[in-house]
């Protein structure tokens, strides 16, 4: 159950997607991503991304527009 | 209207994770907290931020419909609403263009095919109003030659897009939200604008005059027209949905 953090501040959109399936490949059955990202694209498509790839996903918005993307990796 | 692509993201979604956040909220919570409270500076309340943007916004619209012109105003506030709406839907025309490839997720690409056939449409109903009431049919100044040259243009501009992570309304919009890194885009995206405009005289000799100039309404008349091109349009619909299903698939 380790954790992983991804800062991705400042990139655009689609590089913290790419990131994400890059860095998720890596990861256990049961670990926990943070993907912290402020591009408002990206907070559409990495949470649909990882619920179509059958993970679990929460938001939440920890600045005005920066959001950390909690992803529990299930497949 | 796509509820997949309208749906404000930033709300605590699907009811899987919903449910599942009711599970785990207290070791969430707990370790979050934790880990973030030091560094996380406490959200301040805009609200009184934002009274005051749409009360300057209301009295900007005021000052250019009396004082400048009507058009003027309703442009100011179509702006701002279009503005609105695409960072309260994460509505990208980018990435409805880029995540069937990157992603196999169509939803932006429906709600972008929703989008024109609505304005479609609109703009056969103010069309057709104009010609039938003998009036100089509106728009008709934006009907243009149709060559290689928008070809060229579209996949150069598809390029630049991707690599610059926002077209023009995307550019504005995240600039607007105080992305510094846009504003970096927006230069050189007037940078590149002003090249084109340079070049322009080339592609109009070489490629955009020797085009075909096709208005719908006079090859298939006004009823015609707004029926192929929604025909086009929803084919285009159900082959992004099936494009999705199968991206699916193939993956899983």
């Amino acid at each position: 159950m380790a954790e992983y953090e991804l800062d991705c501040l400042g990139e655009a959109c689609p590089i913290p997607l790419v990131k994400t399936e890059n860095k998720l490949k890596e990861l256990e059955i049961g670990d926990t991503l943070i993907v912290i990202i402020d591009h408002s694209c990206a907070l559409k498509n990495v949470p649909e991304w990882a619920r179509k790839h059958k993970h679990e996903v929460e938001v939440e918005e920890i600045g005005d527009g920066e959001y950390e993307i909690f992803i529990d990796k299930t497949a | 209207m796509s509820e997949e692509a309208v749906r404000v993201i930033t709300e605590e979604p699907s009811d899987a994770s919903s449910r599942r956040s009711a599970q785990t909220s207290s070791r969430r919570s707990s370790r979050r907290s934790t880990r973030r409270s030091v560094e996380r500076k406490p959200k301040q309340d805009q609200t009184i931020y934002g009274l005051g943007v749409l009360a300057i916004v209301i009295a900007v619209g005021i000052y250019l419909a009396a004082a400048v012109s009507a058009v003027m105003g309703i442009f100011w506030v179509t702006g701002i609403a279009f503005g609105f709406i695409l960072r309260r839907t994460n509505f990208c025309f980018t990435a409805s263009m880029r995540d069937p490839i990157m992603t196999g997720s169509t939803s932006l690409t429906k709600a972008v095919l929703i989008a024109f056939a609505i304005t479609s449409i609109g703009f056969v109903a103010i069309q057709y109003g104009s010609a039938t009431a003998g009036l100089p049919v509106p728009g008709m100044g934006f009907v243009v030659p149709i060559s290689f040259a928008t070809a060229a243009g579209a996949f150069l501009f598809g390029i630049g897009m991707v690599l610059a992570g926002g077209c023009a309304s995307g550019t504005l919009m995240r600039i607007g939200e105080g992305y510094g890194m846009q504003l970096l885009s927006i230069v050189f995206f007037v940078f590149g604008s002003f090249w084109a405009a340079r070049d322009m005289g080339w592609w109009t000799l070489n490629f955009i005059s020797n085009g075909p100039v096709i208005h719908l309404p006079a090859v298939f008349g006004w009823g015609g027209a707004i029926f192929v091109q929604l025909l086009i349009i929803g084919l285009l619909y159900i082959a992004a949905d099936k494009w999705e299903t199968r991206k699916q698939e193939q993956e899983s």
